[in-house]
Order: structure tokens, then C-alpha cells, then sequence
């Protein structure tokens, strides 16, 4: 394989608080490589915002937070990087959109202005420029009437455009790396289906690299090329998706499928029951001795809780699927559900 | 405007006997809409019909801002109905005074999404899940005894008494919004898009715990929701709303296997699934929900509407029979 555009190495994240320490992100490792679509899913509260928001050095600085590891891109860590390059490749060669688009663009400038505003920074360009080219991005993320629009304000857009705009701004410079941070969650499905296909249309036209995060794994699903699941701050299985899918092989992951309702299950009366996932995940302020699922986990054994489960190939004939789990990659019995 | 409510009001789906709630053409408008010039009301909820039998849960399913939320609240009068008939066990409750509805209120009891917004910080979950119970009945009720049997019955250790609503995590929280919606002991829930606040590994418990409840003490539930997967688990039968108008009703298995209604095709092809991934045809459906303070002339989906001929901006189809129970409104079905 060719080298990755992105690589998060052995992130470690903690906050500090008068609460204590919590460890937000635990030697969390993936990489990227351009036109790739990796989806990141989890939970609320498991690190997938946070280690985004670390690519991009959005956290605040120490003592608060404290980041350790590295974080490639192009071979360059960021977490060594000047404030001064940072502030070039944010929105230039990485960028990243949010889950809420009325809070995270300006509502007191006209949408044409925040997508001239990147390129006359970060690409020189000049005003008239810069404006003829947000009628071309916004034509680009499907606004009708753009020459028009560009100069609405944003209460005069529907959530999904508001969500094309935040995309159109992201994608001004062409960057190497789109990071989506649950793009599609304050939208509704019909307007969903449309942001997803806008997006994998658009990086097979421009060959960015996608990174989504998400807690929907029918979206993963639908849209994601390689998968990576995340538990309490730690990577508990990582596959392609197909793999992921046909074979979950660590037992959150299972979980996680099992209490989706799907749409093609038969119909019975009365209905299964959902398989639940009992309890709740873990404060992250105490430290873990072992496996952070093994009070969840159906599977916990002696070993669970003493030990951190490795990363380790699910079998050896598919290398690329590897989870973290004492039993259902060290062992050989696969236990049936 | 009357003209097209009395035609829906006429195909309305029969109901089914012994129905434990019938709503018959309900209507919410806001005022609000248009210019100064030329006032609009917003549509909200523009002549629903429905019925809900004993121990039934109909799901109620369509995008945001289509009017779900306005016609649960509107059926426990949280918000006063515009007009229509609501009827519970054949009295129509629509139009009584706050005082003669009043015993009424102990038959429905909603809950809310928003487990953290609804529920007062600064009461304990004791106090919380007694409230109704100190408005409608004798102390003896809301002794530690029966407090105790609501916090197990919802899955909830009786230690949680004592704690504020700040110490709960979010599906705790929504437990204790289902306890507080059992204590009066209702037989029509609202469940206002209960789990989508929540993970999905809690949000399978919360469903459960639903199921459960509706087995053992025969509750019917209006359960409105977004998630079309979830309402396929949950209900009997299901409604698809789309701007204030009930476009589709039927059995939960017919409606979801073969949906009649362009929308409903629309919005099952959107739900992105799990198994198949990929190969599936996709119609993505152009455009946004039009305002519902100036819905589109005729039937109001057309503009979005794959189907849509220059016949569906004359008139609004009503709802029609597609098969037992199932009915769907488009002129070309």
C-alpha cells in the first residue's frame, strides 16, 4: 500500500480538571490515504471528536489538555508543528466540518463572503476572484440559483444547505483531508442521503481523503471504505467494511449491531428483543487495569480485566481486520452467539 | 381550504372498534406566517385522522417540521387544537374546559426526547416521579412503597431515589420520564421521540423497556419518532406525515414491505442499512421540505415528488384505500 495521507500514531489525550484526569483518548492509531473514505464510530463520550479536533490542534493548549504520540500528515507531525503552520493548513490542505451548521458558520455574513474569506487567505486570491469562485463552489455542493444565494445570509437556508455551504467552505482550497464530524446527525434522512452521496461524489472527483465520524453505522455502511470502531478512548476493531459488517469480531461491536433495529428483519409478534448492552460506559477519569468493555462484555474472562487486550489480526488470512479482544482473536473456540 | 379537509375527513380510515383514542380531522394552525401584508397561518397539523386501539402502538414517522410533534402535543392538549375531534374512549375531549379535561389528563402521559430538559434539576427523582401523583391522588400513593415498585418497574435501583437528575445518565434519565408517565397509571403514552437522544446500546434498552411495559400493563402508545427502523420495531401501525398531512397509513408490516406513497418510498430508500451495503438503487429526493407557512398549492409533496404531474398541483389527494387497513393519498397510486 502506498503511504498514508494522514497517520494518527499511538494518540494519547488527557484533560485535566479540578475533577481529576480524564483520559479522553488511549493509544488510538489509524491511518488515511487519499480518495479512502475511513469511518470512525462510537459512542458518545469514546474520543472520536476529540482525536479529530487533535488533528487539527482545536484543543486547548497544555496544562489543560495533553497530547501525546503523533499525528502525520504527509509525514509532518502536527503535534510539533509552529501555531504559524498550523494556521496554514487549517481549511487549506486539512479541513473539517461540524455537526451543527447553523452554530459553526457566521451568522452575520453573507455565505459568499465566509467561502471568498478562505480562498483570499490561504490561496492569495483576490476579491473579485475569490467571489466568482464560491458561485462555483456553491454550484459545485448543488445550491440552485448560486449567483443568487451567495448573497444570502445564513437563517435564509434550509439545515441541509446550511450543511453544503459548511462543505463548500471546507473544500475551497481543495485539501488533501476532509474531516466530517457528524455531518449528516442534525439532518433529516431524505437530506441525509443527499449530503452523503455529495460527499462521496466529491472526493472521487477530487481524491481527498474523508475521514467521518459518526455513531450511525448504517451510514459507515453505506459510505465507508474502512471502518474503525471506538470504545471508552481506545480502538477496540478496525476492518474494511464489508468485513466489519459480515464479521464483527470484538463483542462491542456485536452489541452495537445487535441493538441497531433493522429494517430487514422479519417481523414477528411479539417482537425480539433487542439485544441490550447492559450497563453503561465507563468514567473515563479512572484509569482501566484491563479491557475497558470487560464489565459490559458477555465474553469476560479472568484476563479481561487484568489486562489491556492487544490489537491483533481477527484471523490470518485477512490481516487488515484486527481487534482488541482476548477472546475472539487470541483464542481459538469462536463463540457462538 | 374547508373544501379539502372535509374530502380527507370523509376517505378517513375507518375505526377500529374498541378504539381507545380517535382523532378525527385535528387541525393546528400558528399564526404567524406570510407578510403583514398578507397574513399566513402555518400549517402545523392540517386535518389528521387517526385511532389507536387498547394496548396498539401506532408509530408516527416524517421529517422535521412535519407536524408530529405539534399533533402529539396537540392530542394531550399541551397545545390548544385549531379544530377536529379528539376522542378518548368515545368522549370527545377537544373542546372541554381545562377543568372537565382535567381527569382526563390521567389516562395520557407523554414522554418527552430531551431526558435532560425535561426533568427539573433541581427536584430528587423521587419528587420528580411523585409529581403527578401528589396532583391526582391521596398521600398514601406516594408513600415510599409505590414510589419503590415505579423505579424498579422502569429498571431503576430504589437507592435512585434520592438522587437529582444530574446524577443520572441519559438513559437512566429517560427511565425516570417513563416512571413519571407510569405513575398515574395512563393507558395512552405519547412518547415524543423518546430514544433519539440516546446511544444505541441504550436506546435498545429503552425500547425494550417499552415493550416490556406495553406486554405486562397493556398500554397503547402514539409513538413519534424519526427513525424508521425503530418505529418498524416498535409499532403496530405506522403514519407518515409530511407537512402537517398524513400521506400514508397502514400495518407496520405491509406499509414498510410495500410502501404506496412516493414519500414513504422515498424516505425508506434514504435510511442508509446495514446489511447489502452498496449495491442498492438509491432515488435521492431533490430539494428541502417546503415551509409549512406557505405549503405548496394541491398536494404539497409534489414538489419533491418524482411522480408529479401538472394535475397534482390542482388538487390534494385524499387518502384512499390501498388494502386492509392501509390507506395512502396520491392521485396516481
Amino acid at each position: 500500500m502506498s503511504t498514508p495521507i494522514l497517520e494518527v500514531d499511538d494518540l494519547h489525550l488527557t484533560f485535566a480538571s479540578r475533577d481529576g484526569i480524564t483520559r479522553a483518548v488511549e493509544g488510538v492509531s489509524w491511518q488515511v490515504y487519499a480518495g479512502e473514505m475511513l469511518g470512525i464510530v462510537g459512542e458518545s463520550g469514546c474520543g472520536k471528536s476529540v482525536t479529530a479536533m487533535s488533528v487539527l490542534r482545536l484543543l486547548p493548549p497544555p496544562p489543560t489538555t495533553h497530547a501525546s504520540g503523533a499525528i502525520r500528515f504527509r509525514g509532518e507531525d502536527l503535534l510539533q508543528a509552529s501555531e504559524a503552520r498550523m494556521q496554514e493548513i487549517r481549511g487549506n490542505e486539512i479541513s473539517m466540518i461540524f455537526q451543527d451548521p447553523m452554530t459553526s458558520i457566521n451568522p452575520v455574513l453573507t455565505v459568499g463572503e465566509q467561502i471568498a474569506e478562505v480562498l483570499m487567505l490561504h490561496q492569495r486570491l483576490g476579491r473579485q476572484a475569490a467571489w466568482a469562485r464560491a458561485v462555483e463552489l456553491l454550484a459545485l455542493v448543488n445550491i440552485p440559483d448560486p449567483q443568487r444565494r451567495v448573497k444570502d445570509y445564513p437563517h435564509q437556508f434550509s439545515g441541509g444547505m446550511r450543511q453544503r455551504v459548511m462543505i463548500a467552505i471546507a473544500l475551497a482550497c481543495k485539501p488533501a483531508v476532509l474531516i466530517a464530524d457528524e455531518p449528516t446527525t442534525a439532518l433529516d434522512v431524505t437530506i441525509q442521503a443527499q449530503i452523503m452521496e455529495l460527499l462521496d461524489r466529491l472526493r472521487r472527483e477530487t481524491g481527498t481523503a474523508v475521514v467521518l465520524i459518526t455513531h450511525d453505522l448504517g451510514v459507515v455502511a453505506e459510505s465507508c471504505d474502512r471502518v474503525v470502531v471506538m470504545y471508552a478512548g481506545r480502538k477496540v476493531e478496525e476492518a474494511a467494511t464489508p468485513d466489519l459488517f459480515s464479521q464483527p469480531s470484538h463483542p462491542y461491536t456485536r452489541g452495537l449491531l445487535g441493538a441497531m433495529p433493522n429494517l430487514d428483519t422479519p417481523l414477528t409478534q411479539p417482537r425480539t428483543r433487542l439485544a441490550e448492552i447492559p450497563g453503561m460506559v465507563p468514567s473515563l477519569r479512572t484509569a482501566a487495569v484491563g479491557c475497558r468493555f470487560a464489565p459490559r462484555c458477555p465474553l469476560a474472562v479472568e484476563v479481561c480485566r487484568a489486562q489491556v487486550p492487544p490489537l491483533e489480526a481477527v484471523a490470518a488470512s485477512n490481516p487488515q481486520h484486527r481487534a482488541a479482544c482476548w477472546r475472539t482473536t487470541f483464542s481459538s473456540e469462536k463463540i457462538a452467539e | 381550504m374547508n373544501a379539502m379537509a372535509v374530502e380527507v375527513s370523509a376517505a378517513a380510515p375507518p375505526v377500529q372498534t374498541p378504539a381507545l383514542l380517535e382523532v378525527r380531522n385535528l387541525v393546528k394552525y400558528y399564526p404567524g406566517g406570510g407578510s403583514w401584508l398578507r397574513p399566513r397561518s402555518v400549517k402545523a397539523v392540517d386535518g389528521i385522522s387517526f385511532s389507536i386501539a387498547h394496548g396498539e402502538t401506532l408509530g408516527l414517522v416524517g421529517e422535521s417540521g412535519c407536524g408530529k410533534s405539534t399533533a402529539a402535543k396537540t392530542i394531550l392538549r399541551l397545545i390548544a387544537p385549531t379544530s377536529g375531534e379528539i376522542l378518548l374512549q368515545g368522549t370527545d375531549v377537544a373542546g372541554l374546559s381545562p377543568t372537565r379535561f382535567r381527569p382526563y389528563r390521567r389516562d395520557m402521559q407523554i414522554v418527552f426526547q430531551d431526558p435532560y430538559a425535561s426533568l427539573n434539576p433541581r427536584m430528587r427523582a423521587r419528587d420528580i416521579v411523585a409529581e403527578p401523583l401528589r396532583n391526582f391522588c391521596r398521600p398514601a400513593d406516594w408513600g415510599d412503597a409505590p414510589l419503590a415498585a415505579l423505579f424498579e418497574r422502569v429498571g431503576l435501583d430504589k437507592a435512585a431515589m434520592r438522587k437529582f437528575p444530574s446524577e443520572f445518565s441519559g438513559g437512566q434519565r429517560q427511565r425516570l420520564g417513563i416512571a413519571r408517565a407510569l405513575a398515574l397509571n395512563p393507558k395512552l403514552i405519547v412518547c415524543d421521540e423518546p430514544v433519539s437522544a440516546l446511544d444505541v446500546s441504550i436506546q435498545a434498552q429503552v425500547i425494550n423497556l417499552l415493550g416490556d411495559l406495553q406486554r405486562d400493563l397493556g398500554l397503547s402508545y402514539l409513538f413519534v419518532a424519526h427513525d424508521l427502523a425503530v418505529v418498524r420495531h416498535i409499532s403496530h401501525r405506522v403514519a407518515v406525515m409530511y407537512l402537517g398531512r398524513i400521506v400514508e397509513i397502514g400495518p407496520v408490516g405491509e406499509l414498510y414491505a410495500s410502501p404506496r406513497h412516493p414519500y414513504t418510498k422515498a424516505l425508506l430508500a434514504a435510511v442508509p442499512k446495514v446489511g447489502g451495503a452498496g449495491a442498492r438503487e438509491k432515488t435521492v429526493l431533490k430539494g428541502d421540505i417546503p415551509s409549512p407557512a406557505n405549503p405548496p398549492s394541491g398536494c404539497t409533496f409534489r414538489t419533491r415528488c418524482p411522480m408529479a404531474r401538472p394535475e397534482c398541483a390542482q388538487s390534494a389527494p385524499a387518502l384512499r384505500p390501498q388494502g386492509p387497513g392501509h390507506w395512502a393519498a396520491c392521485h396516481f397510486i
